[in-house]
């Protein structure tokens, strides 16, 4: 028995990696050939060259529009942080059906066209819209514009994405053991000491996993800051797609990628060896 | 939203000209395209727009054009100019038959993505090996409650901002806007091309403040047009009247309308290209396409089938006879400057 179990432990069980197979071959066939013939599009396209690197990384548009793109995804993270974290603690904290009510209306965008969902926006902001008009029967005589702003764009956004923010968070809130509280009490931490000190790091692997998830997918919007945002904003990800349907400068648009997915590659490693990738899906 | 964009005027480079002939059979192997099944001959693939676009050409293109001839048509959506590269490259057609702007056909003549023609469906029917279907044009659409005693008569009132104050809308496609630009900046219409790309920027800085939105999809045009957002907007003649329809308290102008053309092209190399070419003649023949472009809100190119349109359609449409004298053609071969470049310079100009 105890000579069995020691090779069962020594040898390598292979079986579970043969399951894997069929789903590397799809991501081979499917993803990783594809991504290498972009690599190596950006390269050759249109003919062998470095120059479309060259310009993206000295051609001020391109500056500007990978650094809007990075500002915008920092800025829906922050307000998908603020506005998760304390709904995330109020589901946490409340009975399992009124949990699940919440969970429901906030996954409810989900189950909308993505179209409907940003025409809605600029019915609702729109300077006909119900918005402005309880504001100027209130009395504001000029209202702001609140549409074609970057906070009608900031707003969207964050009601896409907050989902994915706030079910991290809650499940990681919903694994705290209520006894470290009792005991962080018991010990005198009170209020915002026991906040700071006690359940913020307890979370904190739940904030981490939303704000990385959250970045990353707002990195590649762009329909939503163009449709409802200032002229101003322009993702990286319109761009390419500018680049290769209308031009046809696979070459330019491939660089553009390869680049986003880079920095992208940087962001996540950093977040590994902070917190472990494995970690992202809670 | 790439969706919305048809016709982008262009030129091409040699290199991306000699890439694609040499390069097709090396890169071929790297693409990964979904192979589609199709039986040989009696079935066409046509790329469409889909929505309203492809229920029109059900109706009074593809539907008919089985009737009399057998051939089966089946539709890829939406239409895209960079798969049509893609299958040429490749070799995998995933469509026979597809319809470009006036900019993309000259690229894509160029480039050689598409069949010859050598026979013309209707006297001047073939410009680049594309056979011209059909038209539209960006025209002036104002809010009558805000421009009680009449709106802008043409791109000089647009740019106007003491005359008609209050925020406007421009399409974000720059290679349309800029001729409108130099029209307002008084260029007059036979000296428009080559475009003076300098002045026109010029030209735009006078409004960039007042451009409350450059819209990048024809229904939200429509909506902010309907909705009051802006007060003046430079917009697609059927989405102006689908605000109209809608009850918007708006008002239009033909004149120095800018019109695109449509143009029905067969994939190069496509293993249907006999029934191809057999389809597009039909498409473009008088009857079929005046049942298409009145139910598309467009205007026919074939004037033969201008006699097919009841008065009262053929008055919004850009074709016309009293509407044709007012409006102009853009001249995509003699723009002057690569399409590319003019884009990349707007966004430039758009982010500062």
């Amino acid at each position: 028995m105890q000579a069995t179990i020691s090779r069962l432990t020594e040898r390598p069980n292979l079986w579970p990696w043969l399951l894997l197979t069929p789903l590397a071959v799809y991501l081979a066939v499917f993803f990783l050939v594809p991504l290498i013939d972009v690599v190596v599009m950006s390269f050759t396209e249109p003919r062998l060259t470095l120059g479309n690197y060259a310009h993206v990384v000295t051609g001020t548009l391109y500056q500007r529009v990978f650094i809007n793109t990075f500002a915008t995804a920092a800025l829906v993270t922050i307000v998908c942080l603020l506005v998760g974290y304390p709904l995330a603690y109020l589901m946490s904290r409340a009975s399992p059906r009124t949990a699940m009510l919440i969970l429901a209306l906030v996954t409810m965008s989900f189950w909308t066209s993505f179209l409907v969902r940003t025409y809605a926006w600029m019915v609702l902001l729109g300077d006909s819209g119900p918005i402005i008009g309880f504001l100027k029967a209130v009395g504001f005589e000029h209202p702001p514009h609140l549409l074609f702003t970057r906070f009608a764009s900031t707003l969207a956004m964050v009601h896409i994405l907050a989902p994915y923010m706030i079910m991290n968070i809650y499940s990681v809130m919903r694994k705290i053991d209520p006894v470290l509280i009792r005991s962080a009490q018991s010990l005198g931490a009170r209020g915002a000491s026991l906040f700071r000190h006690v359940y913020l790091p307890l979370t904190a692997p739940g904030i981490a996993n939303g704000s990385v998830l959250v970045f990353v997918i707002c990195l590649g919007f762009y329909v939503t800051p163009v449709l409802l945002g200032s002229p101003r904003e322009q993702m990286i990800a319109g761009l390419i797609g500018t680049e290769i349907e209308e031009f046809l400068a696979f070459g330019r648009g491939s660089a553009m990628a390869i680049i986003l997915l880079l920095i992208t590659l940087v962001i996540l490693t950093i977040y590994h060896r902070r917190f472990g990738l494995d970690k992202l899906w809670g | 939203m790439t969706n919305d964009r048809p016709g982008t005027p262009g030129q091409m480079t040699a290199n991306r000209r000699t890439f694609l002939k040499t390069g097709s059979a090396a890169l071929g192997t790297a693409f990964v395209m979904p192979h589609i099944a199709r039986a040989a001959d009696k079935v066409l693939y046509i790329n469409t727009w889909g929505g309203p676009w492809e229920a029109a050409a059900r109706a009074n293109l593809f539907d008919p054009f089985t009737k009399e001839t057998g051939i089966e048509i089946r539709t890829v959506s939406p239409v895209s100019f960079a798969k049509l590269a893609a299958q040429v490259k490749t070799g995998t057609y995933e469509f026979d038959i597809t319809t470009l702007g006036g900019g993309e056909l000259v690229r894509a003549n160029d480039v050689k993505l598409i069949e010859p023609w050598t026979t013309e469906p209707y006297k001047g029917a073939v410009f680049q090996n594309g056979v011209a279907s059909h038209a539209f044009a960006t025209i002036i659409g104002y809010r009558k409650d805000k421009y009680p005693n009449g709106g802008p008569k043409d791109w000089k009132d647009f740019w106007d901002v003491a005359k008609f104050p209050g925020p406007r809308s421009l399409q974000r496609y720059p290679v349309r806007v800029l001729p409108l630009a130099l029209l307002a900046d008084g260029v007059p219409l036979d000296k428009l091309y080559p475009l003076d790309v300098d002045r026109a920027f010029k030209s735009l800085d006078k409004i960039k403040q007042h451009v409350r939105v450059w819209w990048t999809a024809g229904n939200q045009s429509a909506q902010i047009l309907r909705d009051g957002e802006v007060n003046m907007i430079g917009i697609w003649h059927s989405q102006f009247f689908t605000a109209q329809d809608a009850g918007a308290p708006v008002g239009m102008t033909w004149n120095q309308g800018e019109t695109d053309v449509a143009y029905w092209v067969v994939a190069k190399g496509s293993p249907n290209a006999a029934a191809a070419r057999k389809f597009i003649e039909f498409a473009v023949s008088a009857k079929p396409l005046a049942g298409f472009v009145t139910q598309a809100s467009y205007g026919p190119m074939n004037p033969a089938a201008n006699e097919f349109i009841p008065a009262a359609k053929a008055s919004r449409m850009p074709t016309s006879k009293e509407n044709r004298s007012q409006i102009f053609d853009q001249d995509i071969v003699k723009l002057g400057a690569d399409p590319a470049d003019i884009s990349r310079r707007f966004e430039e100009w758009l982010a500062a």
